[in-house]
């Protein structure tokens, strides 16, 4: 890695905080123009205007909204306290609000949920990367063949199909029906790895087959482009195997654009896999977050949506140092 | 192009698809994923379907992702989640086809008031503890009440805070300020000093804010998750968004407790789970020992009309909520012209997209079923279709020829198909209704926040927190419910109505009480404040090893504290 690189590294890392800090400030004051009042959560049954007050006084919401803006950023930095005394309530550093629903600091809410959108992402993208480049390879050398056919018309499939639909299909066909694979909840893979995969098989198969269908067009276009290019004739006629010009030759060039976009697509993924989370009863960061819009539970959307930005942000930071290192013209 | 040479790659993929064709097999040879009998070893985070279906543990399986176990913050019923746990002064006793009845609970009886009607007694029961040995005390029932005055545990039913008296202002007891209204008159006895006399007051008693809680053990931040039982169960482990398991409290004897029968070893709240795929789960009897605790939509009660199979696992309330339709009294301002329109109605095509008989029954009066004080009467005919020559001549007296309305209604599917049935109905006599469908959130906002000039029509839904006609009509119907949080979406003002609610709130002798209540419904009813559409039936799902699972028409919720579960 020469010093141009580890430059841009610099630039990127610092893009990257500067981007963070105005999507929280932004996240804050488009949800602080919300038309439901947050406070009402808080006030009770039945509600009256001075309980309602008092609610909104605790929550810091009859503060204007740049001073509602500025608690939030520094409560992310210092934490932060709601009420005063014996009866206050502590939110700790990096605090993304309190929720008075569930009576839990939101930080604490995502960190309890993350591991299991983790298990989901991840594992799926490891599935979609080995089963897309796979299937797009085998289209590519393929080509016009029934194989190559077969596979596009999946891919077609996979990237039409809403994951609700094919979730709802998973869990009747190899849930109910056939009684394969379990049809809802999460095992912690510190209990039972055995169960913990055994309960994502199927929502794994599902994030993988639609996400899958991308890379396998992808990775066919590049193949194919590449076979045609001069360096790949090049190395037949010195008379390397097909096996060496396609593993060594073709498959980095072809995937040099496929592992950003990897980072890409885990990182929206790792930031709640709202739909999928929710089919499978699963009690990750997008069940969380569909819960709370459920209930207009103000602090924990601005908290989620904020999470899943910076993971994104994070994910675009990786793939651009990905890039870099995988492309130095880049 | 160079001829390719696959031999050797041909052979890689034929590899590839053995593997995968044994991979599939394996697969298949792992049938019975869903077995109940089949034990993962999970731990913490049961797996529902595989968990083994342990002799007495009974399973909820529930949408939220909460349950919150602080009875400062909670606005359950006295007969379900949360009163596993906690206790309080008085409690609902819910038998199959009885009227609702409120019972003593902690106290022995359900309170005795002083001549003027401002003081409640209450004395508790002997022998009677905490999870952890330490005996329960009026101090403690003081201390729970007060916690709920504090910003930081607001959020519950709080009905005793407009009616102790001195109130106001206070902020609850983590500064050291008490309230004096709550007198410990000794260990056993306490009182309740009020500021007007209220006849609801025992129902009022059975809210989860009259339960004990030790001081010495109070954390407002983590009380949710780690209350201090006094009822049959205490928490084992609460997993905040997966699970909540709870245990017996040796400490708790059904000697001193009538209403718990406390059958199951342990109840486990399955959280997050959706709704759709729990049903179908119940359907299969996947697991046995389970109940769910949502509703079973309409839609799927539509499609299991024709499978017999399913009614050994549905339960269904007689009509119990009130379904109706508000009309904005400051915009709609003739009576005539409201009359026209609870004339004009189609009670029948609301209830067809309720999902006919199995969801609910045509409604005429504003108490609804199951309510002690009410009277059958219909004052806009008994007609389900509606009388349309009766609104036309209403209409024709008042001059309106042609008629433009905003019907305001939250955007799921079930209230907008009822929407819709609604502005047929009134097309019939020239009412031209515009539908708002918009997000639940933003219909409480306009309907109950705002100054109500964006409606002239809103679909609403109320059952009580307790089954008191008070519970019933004030909040929709009491000038003080106007906007600020208030349900008169009505936007209902009637000084008379407003008087004899207050004075039927008053009389504690509810034999007294309920023909006043009578009265108060069909005063209303002439100012046509609204249109009573339905009373809904609710179905509930639970497996073949769950029993007692029964609904009542009040509260419309099975009774938890009787279930049991064969071993």
């Amino acid at each position: 890695m020469n010093r141009r690189t580890l430059a841009r590294i610099g630039v990127l890392a610092t893009q990257t905080l500067l981007v963070l800090v105005i999507i929280v400030a932004l996240t804050f004051m488009v949800f602080s123009a919300w038309p439901a009042d947050p406070a009402l959560l808080a006030c009770g049954r039945p509600c009256t205007p001075d309980r309602l007050e008092s609610a909104r006084v605790f929550l810091g919401y009859d503060q204007p909204w740049y001073t509602q803006v500025w608690n939030y950023l520094t409560g992310i930095v210092a934490g932060r306290t709601f009420g005063e005394g014996a009866g206050a309530i502590h939110c700790d550093a990096p605090c993304l609000g309190y929720s008075f629903r569930l009576g839990a600091p939101v930080t604490s809410l995502i960190a309890s949920r993350a591991p299991v959108t983790a298990s989901l992402a991840i594992g799926a993208a490891v599935l979609w990367l080995l089963g897309g480049v796979l299937a797009g390879m085998v289209s590519a050398l393929r080509r016009g063949t029934f194989a190559d056919r077969g596979i596009m018309a999946l891919t077609v499939v996979g990237v039409s199909a809403p994951s609700y639909l094919l979730g709802l299909l998973g869990i009747l066909v190899f849930g109910f029906t056939l009684d394969m694979v379990p049809v809802a909840n999460y095992v912690p893979f510190s209990t039972s790895p055995i169960d913990w995969a055994w309960h994502l098989v199927l929502p794994w198969t599902v994030l993988a087959f639609i996400n899958a269908a991308v890379y396998a067009r992808l990775v066919r276009g590049h193949m194919l482009e590449n076979l045609g290019l001069d360096y790949v004739r090049m190395a037949r006629s010195l008379g390397l195997t097909e096996r060496t010009v396609i593993s060594r030759q073709v498959l980095p060039n072809v995937l040099t654009p496929v592992i950003p976009l990897v980072a890409l697509d885990l990182g929206a993924l790792l930031g709640g896999a709202v739909i999928t989370e929710r089919v499978f009863s699963m009690p990750g960061v997008g069940s969380l977050l569909m819960d709370a819009v459920g209930q207009t539970d103000l602090p924990v959307i601005v908290g989620v949506t904020v999470f899943a930005a910076a993971i994104v942000i994070l994910a675009n930071l990786v793939a651009d140092i990905l890039a870099t290192v995988l492309d130095p013209r880049i | 192009m160079l001829p390719r040479s696959p031999h050797p790659r041909r052979r890689r993929l034929r590899a590839a698809a053995a593997a995968l064709a044994a991979g599939a097999m394996l697969a298949l040879s792992a049938c019975g994923a869903n077995d109940p009998s089949r034990n993962t070893g999970a731990v913490g985070t049961d797996t529902g379907t595989q968990a083994p279906a342990a002799a007495g543990e009974l399973q909820v399986l529930s949408s939220s992702n909460e349950l919150n176990l602080d009875p400062a913050k909670s606005q359950s019923m006295a007969v379900t989640s949360l009163a596993l746990v906690h206790r309080r002064l008085t409690t609902w006793r819910v038998e199959p086809g009885q009227e609702v009845e409120v019972v003593p609970d902690l106290a022995t009886d359900t309170g005795t008031v002083s001549d003027d009607g401002l003081t409640w007694t209450y004395t508790l029961r002997d022998g009677l503890f905490f999870e952890d040995g330490t005996p329960i005390t009026a101090a403690d029932i003081k201390y729970g009440l007060e916690r709920t005055y504090a910003p930081a545990l607001s959020g519950g039913l709080t009905y005793h805070r407009a009616l102790l008296a001195g109130g106001e202002g206070y902020t609850g007891p983590y500064e050291g300020q008490h309230l004096d209204s709550i007198e410990v008159v000794d260990d056993s006895t306490i009182a309740f000093h009020l500021n007007q006399p209220a006849g609801d007051w025992p129902w009022i008693a059975s809210t989860p804010a009259f339960s004990p809680v030790p001081e010495a053990q109070d954390d407002p931040e983590s009380y949710a998750r780690e209350p201090v039982a006094s009822g049959p169960y205490r928490v084992a482990s609460a997993n905040v968004g997966v699970e909540v398991r709870l245990e017996r409290n040796e400490y708790w004897s059904s000697d001193i407790d009538q209403m718990r029968t406390a059958e199951p070893d342990t109840i486990v709240w399955q959280l997050g789970q959706d709704t759709q795929t729990t049903t179908q789960r119940l359907l299969n009897d996947q697991p046995a020992n389970a109940i769910s605790a949502s509703l079973v939509p309409a839609s799927t009660l539509a499609q299991l009309a024709s499978d017999p199979a399913s009614q050994d696992r549905i339960v269904t309330s007689d009509p119990g909520p009130l379904q109706y339709l508000s009309i904005n009294t400051e915009r709609v301002a003739d009576v005539r012209v409201r009359q026209a329109i609870n004339y004009a109605v189609n009670k029948a095509a609301v209830l067809i997209a309720m999902g006919g008989e199995r969801g609910g029954a045509i409604a005429t009066t504003y108490i609804s079923p199951g309510i002690p004080g009410r009277e059958e009467y219909a004052l806009y005919g008994t007609e389900p279709e509606g009388d349309v020559a009766a609104a036309q001549a209403l209409l024709d007296e008042a001059g309106v020829s042609s008629l433009d309305l905003v019907l305001l209604t939250r955007n799921d599917s079930d209230s907008v198909a009822r929407s819709e049935a609604i502005a047929q109905g009134l097309s019939r006599v020239g009412i031209n209704v515009t539908i708002d469908a918009v997000e639940s959130a933003t219909f409480s906002e306009r309907a109950t926040q705002g100054d109500g000039s964006s409606y002239d029509l809103a679909l609403g839904s109320w059952n009580p927190d307790y089954p008191s006609p008070n519970a019933n009509l004030r909040p929709l119907y009491h000038s003080a419910e106007i906007g600020q949080g208030g349900y008169n979406t009505s936007r209902y003002a009637n000084p008379e109505v407003d008087a004899a609610i207050d004075a039927a709130a008053a009389e504690e002798d509810p034999e007294v009480a309920g023909p006043m209540w009578a009265a108060v419904d069909r005063m209303i009813a002439e100012d046509a404040p609204s249109v009573p559409l339905a009373f809904a039936r609710n179905s509930f799902i639970g497996g073949s090893a769950v029993g007692n699972y029964y609904v009542e028409p009040f509260p419309a919720y099975p009774n938890y504290l009787v279930l049991s579960v064969e071993g």
